[in-house]
């Protein structure tokens, strides 16, 4: 099946989508270089679910889901003259992407009002772990603790804990070196836990 | 049941890595989205451009129009010209042109 056939509104509008075989992303980032704005638009699609899916372990609500993927494109447009093409676009764009959730992390931080401590009842030592699992609000619990976290603790541990990411990876993702990574992963760790117990503590 | 911290710790992040959003519904017509905030985006900055450098015009506009108005810098320029129309022939015929003597 033709490129042509599968989008048959963008080969009218993109030169890149007229060939027989669907445009490689390296194809359709030289066409949007050259002022195709439909080829982006396919760049768009092709990849908003792997953007959607990373942009989901760190938005609170709808609303910052659809910013935060929002402006991991709206970068990648803004800097497509910067990817140089010795790696695929994907890593490209995750890298952008990862860049992007820190930043919204880190602006987050200033103006979050952080979720009252009652509505979470949570030990790490006792049976509400299995409550929790049980209850599907795994997420929930650890996005309560994630917000006592900083910018960076919470990008590293949702980089290397929740989406078991390679610390090689994580290093060439986030610009930090992999004894940084390390380093900064165990550091985090051991400041969730803290935030758990100072909340048993509490309650 | 593991009451290791560190083990529930594991198996908490465990079951928040399984737990994948659905975002299927934000999906919709995304790049549609993507595209329109882009065009706003560019409609925009040639806006903000322009309100940006209009200060800039108007303090050069303003600056040109004193200068021109300063009478050292009229009576420099007319000096400059005499002083350089008085070395020729053809340049004494610009200085009576100018200056309107026979």
């Amino acid at each position: 099946m033709t490129a042509a056939l599968l989008h048959p509104l963008l080969a009218d509008k993109c030169p890149a989508m007229s060939d027989a075989a669907p445009p490689s992303d390296e194809a359709l980032v030289d066409a949007t270089l050259g002022g195709d704005d439909a080829a982006f638009a396919e760049l768009v699609r092709r990849h908003k679910r792997r953007v959607f899916g990373a942009a989901a372990r760190f938005a609170r609500n709808d609303h910052q889901l659809d910013d935060i993927a929002q402006e991991v494109f709206i970068r990648a447009f803004k800097n497509l003259q910067n990817f140089r093409r010795d790696a695929p676009f994907e890593h490209w764009l995750a890298r952008v992407t990862v860049s992007a959730c820190y930043d919204f992390l880190r602006k987050e931080r200033k103006h979050r009002e952080t979720a009252p401590l009652d509505a979470i009842d949570f030990d790490l030592s006792d049976s509400s772990v299995e409550r929790a699992i049980a209850a599907s609000r795994a997420r929930e619990v650890l996005a309560w603790a994630m917000q006592h976290l900083k910018a960076d603790e919470q990008l590293i541990l949702t980089l290397c804990e929740i989406e078991e990411r390679p610390v090689r990876e994580v290093a060439e993702l986030t610009g930090w070196s992999e004894s940084n990574v390390k380093v900064r992963a165990f550091r985090a760790r051991h400041a969730l836990r803290r935030i758990f117990e100072d909340h048993a503590h509490e309650s | 049941m593991p009451t290791n911290p560190d083990s529930n710790l594991d198996r908490l992040l465990r079951a928040a890595r399984d737990e994948t959003p659905d975002t299927s519904r934000f999906e919709f017509a995304f790049e549609t989205r993507v595209m329109a905030r882009l065009r706003e985006e560019r409609s925009a900055s040639v806006f903000t451009w322009s309100w940006k450098l209009a200060p800039f015009f108007a303090a050069l506009a303003i600056a040109a129009g004193l200068w021109s108005r300063t009478p050292t810098a009229k009576a420099d320029s007319l000096a400059g010209l005499v002083a350089e129309a008085s070395r020729g022939s053809e340049a004494a015929a610009l200085v009576h042109f100018l200056t309107g003597e026979p």
